[in-house]
């Protein structure tokens, strides 16, 4: 936002420029997760074959499913300029709300409703909180991560729901024309409607101007809270399709699942190209960054490293992400 | 020797940005104990020049010297070692810290050295001093936040002059002033000139420049075209050096037919800000507001619009009451608010320019369910031509267009919202000779396509220019209309600044 770059004699060359520059690191931006996650996969399958296996391929798809889920939704908080850490704990909410459903009678296709239910709900409260009292999203939804958690563990009394339907299991260990996993089937839908949701709306638009300047959103006539409010709804049913698929997956209702995955989930959106202080990221770029984590933590399981060492490597390359976007910005920022 | 060299020398001074060349060879020179002001449109490369001589940026070529010495800043602390400070036009203050605090932040009195524990008595006596100095009355205790944007702005000079001992650098000091703290500041540099200090002034207001300035240098594109002492040139001269073209051309003439009322304000009051205001602005019709800084304007309009509440009185639209205040109402019944801080308020500075422009109407771009990128492209490509929006990339990132070019995007906006009540404030502010003679020429049409165009501006020759008719403003009330075509400056700035002491107000 240097303002040099203005005077009459440079209008020709600062179109050149945008021309050039620009879209230039766009594209390095775009392409630096992806070039990682096919390095890492080319490395990987040279010293351990076994990792381009179809099965081994499908088990990562099942590993990844439930964080990338997840993670589409953040992908929408996000870039609205929001952030909610309660995510594990909605997924659990609404993963055992779900299974008491299924436990008590009702049919598999009534429980993922049900779980979609319970955590939109968990997302209006947050996003009422957040738009309408206007507290900030890191307090609401710290506090919403323990509140949701205590509510999954005093209607189960802190047991895991047993008793669920034969054909629930398939969500999750199901495959399709023999090869394709369920759970697959399912981010790839998300994803598309996310994608969809972000860039062909106006909803989309709205969630990138309200994530670069709320304000601004606010005086151009955006009903700014509406549209929080929406995200963190969409967010939260997002949060309870992966409680289902989860609850299908360990073939229970457990009041403790998801702990901790609201870091993951995060972490595959900043290593996606989004930025904790909204306006940008993107399904892709999210997709590709849970994918990254995923390949990195079977590629180790493959080579037999200890999980604690996967810990650290997957904290470096968060660091790494986000140390690289932010010296984009800056070279950006200098250069305009 | 070194006692005849300048305070300041800058020589052949080069930079570019990514390729591009922002100063092509400049030479600046400031004596000791004289104001010599910096003039040029935004773009012409002041802030650069300014930025490299505060450390912030290194020089491509050229060398600076101070009192005849060769010297190298590769960050801010060489400069400010070397006695050369600089107050910044955006505000660079830790809103959270006391004004004391800030003062010092950075070397702040210690009283167990090793363990640097701060001697906060001390300090807070040492700047309730330097500010009562200065004629300040600002507490040094209160907390930087809780202070108006002048008084943050005077702490910032406080802080800047403080550290300085050869060069200080003003960038826009006196944006957010009024007219009398302006004056506390020129005394202020009167009083730096004396202790021997080169003062080196950048500004738009031309005016103002005339009570202070000993010297001038002039920049255009990159280089000086002009270096001189002050008063050889006209103000029109001035410009014309600056532009590179004449300043007749800059208010265009206007043919429109004035219509029916669009926007009727009745009794309008919001406690502190305005009182029991009333106007109306009809089709086809300029409506200006002058007053100070703090008269009431940009809150009498942010109500208007919505943004802001107000506590009683009625605003009409088209006849019809307009109830339930909210920018999202108003934008629906066709108003538009070109705000007076169009970073803070205005554009989302990370999107792109479509996007921008585009967002008060984001409805026109939807086809069934489908946001259509070419109806935002073709909607984009439109008003960037009309405007002569430059560079006309669509898909340009917002903040790296130039200050003129965002106001045009944002003024395309409204225009692509399809509004017929636009609300204008300070719409040329930071904005250079150029790209305002565009926004002129846009609001011209505006009114001639039958729209109601109210201007809140600080700016009195662009008032007198463009407006029909100039309501004046004090104190939050309406205390005068005047008709454009017969008022004089003195008389409107008499009516804005009656009860303040008038000698204050740069009657010129």
């Amino acid at each position: 936002m240097n303002d040099e770059l203005k005077a009459g004699g440079f209008q020709l060359i600062i179109h050149h420029s945008s021309l050039i520059t620009h879209p230039m690191s766009d594209w390095v931006k775009r392409f630096l997760p992806f070039a990682s996650l096919v390095a890492l996969c080319v490395v990987i399958a040279a010293v351990e074959p076994k990792f381009l296996s179809a099965g081994n391929l499908a088990g990562v798809a099942r590993q990844t499913a439930v964080i990338t889920i997840i993670a589409m939704g953040m992908t929408v908080v996000m870039v609205s300029g929001g952030i909610d850490l309660s995510v594990g704990s909605e997924m659990a909410l609404a993963g055992v709300a779900g299974a008491l459903l299924m436990a008590a009678g009702t049919s598999p296709f009534v429980g993922v409703l049900g779980a979609l239910a319970a955590g939109a709900a968990c997302g209006l409260a947050n996003g009422v909180a957040i738009a309408a009292l206007r507290i900030p999203p890191f307090i609401v939804t710290l506090g919403a991560m323990g509140i949701y958690r205590g509510i999954a563990l005093l209607i189960t009394d802190g047991k895991a729901v047993v008793g669920l339907p034969q054909g629930f299991g398939w969500l999750a260990e199901g495959e399709v024309l023999g090869f394709v996993p369920v759970p697959l089937l399912f981010v790839v839908a998300v994803a598309l409607l996310t994608h969809f949701l972000l860039s062909g709306t106006r909803a989309g638009r709205y969630c990138y101007a309200v994530g670069s300047n709320v304000e601004a959103a606010r005086y151009a006539g955006v009903r700014v809270s509406r549209y929080q409010i929406m995200f963190y709804v969409f967010l939260g049913a997002l949060a309870g399709l992966a409680g289902a698929v989860e609850s299908a997956r360990l073939v229970t209702g457990q009041p403790t699942a998801g702990e901790g995955y609201e870091l993951r989930v995060i972490a595959a959106v900043v290593i996606g190209g989004g930025s904790l202080s909204g306006g940008q990221g993107s399904v892709l770029g999210t997709v590709i960054g849970s994918l990254l984590m995923g390949v990195l933590s079977n590629g180790a399981n493959l080579r037999g490293i200890s999980s604690f060492t996967q810990q650290i490597v997957i904290g470096a390359v968060i660091v790494l992400a986000v140390t690289f976007d932010e010296f984009q910005r800056r070279r950006l920022e200098t250069a305009g | 020797m070194p006692s005849n060299a300048p305070a300041l020398e800058m020589r052949g001074i080069t930079k570019s940005f990514a390729g591009n060349s922002v100063l092509a060879g400049v030479r600046l020179r400031a004596a000791a104990g004289e104001v010599h002001a910096l003039v040029g449109e935004n773009g012409a490369g002041k802030s650069t020049l300014m930025k490299i001589l505060a450390g912030v940026h290194r020089p491509d070529g050229g060398e600076i010297l101070i009192e005849g010495r060769p010297v190298h800043f590769s960050k801010p602390a060489d400069a400010l070692a070397h006695g050369v400070a600089m107050i910044y036009q955006e505000l660079s203050l830790a809103p959270h810290l006391t004004v004391a605090e800030n003062v010092f932040l950075g070397r702040e009195p210690l009283r167990f050295k090793p363990l640097g524990v701060v001697d906060q008595r001390g300090m807070n006596e040492r700047a309730g001093r330097l500010l009562k100095e200065y004629g300040f009355t600002v507490d040094p205790r209160a907390v930087v936040g809780r202070l108006s944007a002048a008084d943050r702005q005077l702490v910032e000079i406080a802080r800047a002059t403080a550290e300085a001992r050869r060069v200080v650098v003003m960038d826009e000091p006196t944006s957010s002033l009024t007219a009398h703290e302006a004056e506390e500041l020129f005394r202020l540099i009167r009083d730096l000139k004396r202790r021997g200090l080169a003062v080196i002034y950048i500004s738009h207001r031309l005016e103002e420049l005339g009570e202070i300035a000993d010297r001038l240098t002039v920049l255009r594109d990159g280089r000086e075209v002009y270096e001189g002492a002050w008063g050889e040139l006209t103000q029109e001269q001035i410009i014309r050096h600056m532009a590179g073209r004449e300043l007749k051309e800059i208010f265009p003439p206007r043919e429109a037919k004035r219509g029916e009322v669009l926007l009727r304000v009745e009794n309008l009051s919001r406690a502190g800000k305005f009182e029991d205001v009333t106007f109306e602005a009809r089709a086809g019709e300029v409506v200006g507001f002058a007053g100070l800084a703090g008269a009431g304007r940009t809150e009498l309009v942010e109500s208007v619009f919505g943004a802001q509440p107000f506590d009683s009185g009625e605003v009409y639209l088209d006849g019809s009451k307009f109830n339930l205040p909210s920018p999202a109402r108003a934008v629906g019944l066709g108003l538009g608010l070109l705000t007076e801080d169009r970073k803070r308020t205005g554009l989302c500075l990370n999107q792109t320019l479509a996007s921008n422009l585009t967002l008060a109407n984001v409805g026109a771009l939807v086809k069934g369910l489908l946001l259509s990128r070419g109806r935002e492209r073709r909607a984009a490509r439109e008003y960037v031509e009309r405007l002569h929006v430059r560079p006309p990339d669509p898909d340009k990132t917002a903040g790296r267009l130039s200050g003129g070019n965002q106001q045009k995007v944002l003024l395309g906006r409204w225009l692509f919202a399809g509004s017929r009540v636009f609300l204008l404030d300070e719409p040329t502010r930071g904005v250079d000779v150029a790209a305002r003679a565009e926004i002129y020429r846009a609001v011209n049409k505006l009114a001639e396509g039958g729209a109601a165009v109210v201007m809140v501006s600080s700016d009195l020759p662009e008032l007198l220019g463009m407006a029909d008719r100039i309501l004046v403003m004090r104190r939050g009330r309406l205390v005068a209309e005047l008709d454009a075509g017969r008022t004089t400056q003195e008389e409107v700035l008499t009516y804005a600044a009656l009860e303040e002491e008038v000698e204050n107000t740069n009657d010129e």
